[in-house]
C-alpha cells in the first residue's frame, strides 16, 4: 500500500469512528470475538432460513397433501407418500426425464469438448488471445431469458438467420429447416442455444486447468522426447481433470434444473419433446394447480440437485487446494 | 485438529468406516441414481432412482463427518 | 535443454497462428446472434422480416420508437386531419397509418428491473460481506456445513422453490412487490456473495488487523480501518455478479410477479405489434437489455473465472 492510499483510509477510519455514537462504540467494543462471530453470521442465516430452508420444510409437508394452491378454502387432505408414488410410476414425467437427459448430455458433451479445444488453443497464447478470450465469454453473461427468446426469431424457418445460414451451407429449403417446430429438431435447437451460451463456461474453466500446470512437467515430457499427443493424453488431460469435472458437474446442475431458455425458446413443444423436467414442474404447480403432486415433484428434483451439489462441493474443495 | 488427535482417532475407528471409501460409495450411488432416473429401458429403475439417490446423498452426508 | 524448454513454454509460430485463426472464427461466429439483435433492432418492420435477411439496410429507430410506446390504427383522413408531426417517432408511425396512444410499459419494467437488481445486490453484498468475515477470521463450529448449506441454497431449482415462495408471499402480502422480490434475490445472492468475498477476505494478511488491534482499534475498527478498504477490489467485482445475476433472472420473476413489480427479462418476450411479435422492438429492448451487462462483462473480464467458480479458483 503506497502512503497517499494509506492515510485516505487513516482518515476514512477517522471519520468513521467518529460518526459511530459512543454508547454503540462502548457496546461493540464490548463484544468478544465469539459474539462478533455470530452477529456478522446470524443475519444471512436468519435471511437463508426465511426464504430457502422455511419454504423448502412447508414444501415437504406439501408433498404429503393434496393441496391445490388455486382452491385455498378446500380441506387439505393428507395423502402420504402417493404423490412420490404417482411421480415416479408416472410414464409422461419418465419421459420428461429422459427429455431432461438428452439435453443434459448433448450439452455437456458438446460444450465440453469444444471448451477444452478452445482453451487448448487460447492456451498457445497466439497474439491478441486475451482480447478475444473476452469477446468468447460475453455470452455466458448475458440473460439466457432475454437473449433465448431472440434467438426465437434467428431459428424462424424463412426469415431467421440460422435457417438461412443452414440453407446457405447446405442447399436445403429454408423453410423446411423448422428447428421448433420439428420434434425431430427442437431437442437440438436448444442444445444448440445453451452450447453457444455456455461453451465459455466450460472453457474458462478449463482454462485455468490447464495453467495450473507447471511447465516443468512439460519439460520434462520434452527431454524424454514424448510426443505432443502423449503429452494430451497423460499430462494435460490428467491434470486438468478436476477443473473439467467442477465444469461438467455445475453445467450438469445448471441444465438439469434448466427453465428459462426452454420455456421461452419452445415452451416444451412441439407436443412434449423438449419438456424438461423444470417445465414439467411449470405445469403442474402454476398451470394445473397441483400444488401438493408438484411439491413432491420439486423435492424429487431437489435431492437430485443437492446430491450434485455435495459432489460439487467436494470436486471445488480439491481444486481450491491445487 | 493436530496430528496426535487425528492418529488416535484414526486408532479407535475401523478401516472399513474411513471416510475415503464410504465418501466413494455414496457418490457411485448418486451417479447410479442419475442413471436409473436418465435412462430409457425400464420404468421400475426409474422408480427406484429417487431412493437410491436419497440414500447416497443421505449417506454422503453422513460419511464426511467421519475421519480420514 | 533450452530449445526444449522454449517449445514448451512459446508454442511454433505456425500453431500459434492456426489455434489464433480457430479461436477467432469461433469468436466471431459467436457474435453474429449478438450482432443480429443490434442490427435487427435499426430495423424497420419490413426489413427484419425481408428474405434473404438483410444485412445492408437503411438504419431507422422505429424498433425503438415501438419499444416505448402503445399505438393504435387510425384511418387516413384521421391522421392527416392531424397537426404536423412534433418528432420523428410521431412521424414513422403515421406512416404506417397508425398515431402513438401512449407509453409502453417497457420503462417501468425496466425501472423494476434496476430498483430489484440494485436493492437485492446491495442487501447481498453488505450481509455477504459480514458473514464472509465472519468465516474468514473466527472460528465459527461447524462453518463448513454452514458454508456448504449457503451454497446449496443457491443450487436449488428455482421453479421448486418458486412452489412454496408463492404460497408464502401470498399468506404475507408480498407477491408482485418489488420488496418479495428484493429478498428473494438477496437469499440467492448472498450464498455468492458469502463465497467469493470469503475468497477475497481470507486473502488479506491477518496482520494487518492484528496491527491494527495493538495500535488501540477495536476489532470492529479494525474491520472497518483495514480489512474493508482492502476488500474494496472484492466486493465491487462480488456486487457486478450479483447484479448480473439479478438483472438476468427470469424464472422467479416470471412466476411471481405479473404487473406492477415485474422485471424487464419476463416483459420483453411479450413485445408485440400486429399480427405477432414486433421484432424490431423486441430487438430494441433486448439490446437496451444487454448493453450494461456487456460493460460489466469488460469491468469483469479479471474477476470472470473466480465468480463462476465461487471463488475456488483464483488463476
Amino acid at each position: 500500500m503506497t502512503d497517499s492510499q494509506s492515510s485516505v483510509l487513516d482518515r476514512t477510519a477517522e471519520r468513521l469512528a467518529a460518526a459511530t455514537p459512543v454508547p454503540l462504540a462502548r457496546k461493540v467494543r464490548g463484544l468478544s470475538d465469539k459474539g462478533l462471530a455470530w452477529l456478522f453470521i446470524t443475519p444471512t442465516m436468519l435471511l437463508l432460513l426465511a426464504i430457502n430452508i422455511f419454504p423448502l420444510i412447508w414444501a415437504i409437508y406439501l408433498s404429503f397433501t393434496n393441496y391445490r394452491a388455486n382452491r385455498p378454502n378446500e380441506i387439505v387432505k393428507n395423502v402420504g407418500l402417493s404423490n412420490y408414488q404417482r411421480i415416479l410410476g408416472d410414464q409422461d414425467i419418465w419421459i420428461a426425464m429422459q427429455a431432461t437427459a438428452h439435453f443434459v448430455f448433448w450439452t455437456i458433451a458438446l460444450q465440453t469438448l469444444i471448451g477444452f479445444t478452445l482453451a487448448y488453443l487460447i492456451d498457445r497464447k497466439f497474439r491478441g488471445h486475451a482480447f478475444w478470450t473476452t469477446v468468447i465469454l460475453v455470452p455466458m453473461m448475458l440473460s439466457p431469458a432475454v437473449v433465448g427468446n431472440f434467438w426465437r426469431f434467428l431459428y424462424q424457418p424463412q426469415i431467421g438467420l440460422f435457417a438461412y445460414a443452414v440453407s446457405f451451407f447446405t442447399g436445403i429449403s429454408p423453410t423446411e429447416i423448422e428447428m421448433l417446430s420439428n420434434v425431430h429438431l427442437a431437442p437440438w435447437a436448444i442444445i444448440i442455444v445453451d452450447t453457444w451460451m455456455w461453451t465459455p463456461y466450460v472453457m474458462l474453466i478449463c482454462l485455468a486447468g490447464l495453467r495450473s500446470i507447471p511447465d516443468y512437467i512439460y519439460e520434462a515430457a520434452e527431454v524424454d522426447r514424448a510426443s505432443h499427443w502423449r503429452q494430451l493424453w497423460s499430462i494435460t488431460l490428467p491434470m486438468a481433470l478436476p477443473f473439467i469435472m467442477l465444469a461438467v458437474l455445475f453445467r450438469g446442475i445448471e441444465n438439469f434444473k434448466m427453465f428459462d431458455m426452454v420455456n421461452l425458446l419452445t415452451g416444451g413443444g412441439p407436443g412434449s419433446t423438449t419438456e424438461v423436467a423444470s417445465i414439467t414442474l411449470k405445469r403442474e404447480a402454476f398451470e394445473k394447480w397441483r400444488t401438493g403432486y408438484s411439491s413432491a415433484f420439486a423435492i424429487i428434483l431437489f435431492v437430485a440437485v443437492f446430491g450434485l451439489a455435495n459432489i460439487y462441493v467436494k470436486v471445488l474443495n480439491r481444486v481450491k487446494n491445487r | 485438529m493436530s496430528g496426535k488427535t487425528i492418529a488416535k482417532r484414526q486408532g479407535r475407528w475401523p478401516v472399513y468406516l474411513r471416510r475415503g471409501i464410504l465418501e466413494n460409495i455414496a457418490i457411485g450411488l448418486i451417479g447410479l441414481g442419475f442413471l436409473m432416473l436418465f435412462q430409457p429401458f425400464a420404468l421400475v429403475l426409474y422408480t427406484f432412482s429417487f431412493i437410491t439417490m436419497l440414500v447416497g446423498t443421505v449417506m454422503f452426508i453422513v460419511v464426511s463427518k467421519f475421519p480420514e | 535443454m533450452s530449445a526444449a524448454a522454449h517449445s514448451v513454454v512459446e508454442p511454433g509460430l505456425t500453431s500459434k497462428r492456426v489455434a489464433g485463426a480457430i479461436v477467432i472464427l469461433y469468436a466471431v461466429i459467436t457474435m453474429v446472434p449478438l450482432f443480429w439483435i443490434f442490427a435487427t433492432s435499426f430495423k424497420t418492420p419490413p426489413d427484419s422480416i425481408a428474405y434473404p435477411p438483410k444485412i445492408l439496410f437503411e438504419p431507422s429507430i422505429e424498433g425503438y420508437c415501438n419499444l416505448f410506446t402503445t399505438r393504435t390504427r387510425q384511418t387516413a383522413e384521421y391522421i392527416a386531419s392531424l397537426p404536423p408531426a412534433t418528432s420523428f417517432c410521431d412521424e414513422t408511425t403515421r406512416k404506417r397509418n397508425m398515431v402513438i396512444a401512449g407509453q409502453s410499459n417497457f420503462l417501468p419494467r425496466f425501472v423494476n428491473s434496476l430498483i430489484i437488481a440494485f436493492g437485492s445486490t446491495f442487501c447481498a453484498v453488505f450481509l455477504g460481506t459480514l458473514a464472509a468475515y465472519g468465516f474468514s477470521r473466527f472460528k465459527v463450529p461447524l462453518a463448513d456445513d454452514l458454508l456448504f448449506f449457503i451454497l446449496s441454497t443457491r443450487m436449488m431449482p428455482p421453479i421448486a422453490v418458486a412452489i412454496p415462495i408463492y404460497l408464502m408471499y401470498r399468506e404475507l402480502g408480498l407477491s408482485d412487490t418489488a420488496l418479495g422480490m428484493i429478498l428473494l434475490y438477496t437469499a440467492v445472492n448472498v450464498s455468492l456473495a458469502v463465497w467469493l468475498l470469503k475468497g477475497f477476505i481470507d486473502e488479506i494478511p491477518r496482520e494487518y488487523e492484528e496491527a491494527a488491534m495493538i495500535d488501540g482499534y477495536t476489532r470492529m475498527g479494525a474491520f472497518f480501518k483495514v480489512v474493508l478498504p482492502q476488500a474494496t477490489t472484492g466486493i465491487a467485482a462480488t456486487a457486478i455478479f450479483c447484479l448480473i445475476f439479478a438483472w438476468n433472472e427470469y424464472a422467479f420473476a416470471a412466476l411471481l410477479t405479473s404487473g406492477t413489480a415485474q422485471t424487464a427479462p419476463p416483459f420483453i418476450p411479450t413485445i408485440i405489434g400486429e399480427g405477432g411479435q414486433d421484432w424490431p422492438a423486441v430487438a430494441a429492448g433486448t439490446t437496451i437489455f444487454l448493453v450494461p451487462i456487456l460493460v460489466f462483462t469488460i469491468l469483469l473480464r479479471k474477476q470472470l473465472l473466480r465468480g463462476i467458480t465461487f471463488g475456488a479458483v483464483r488463476k
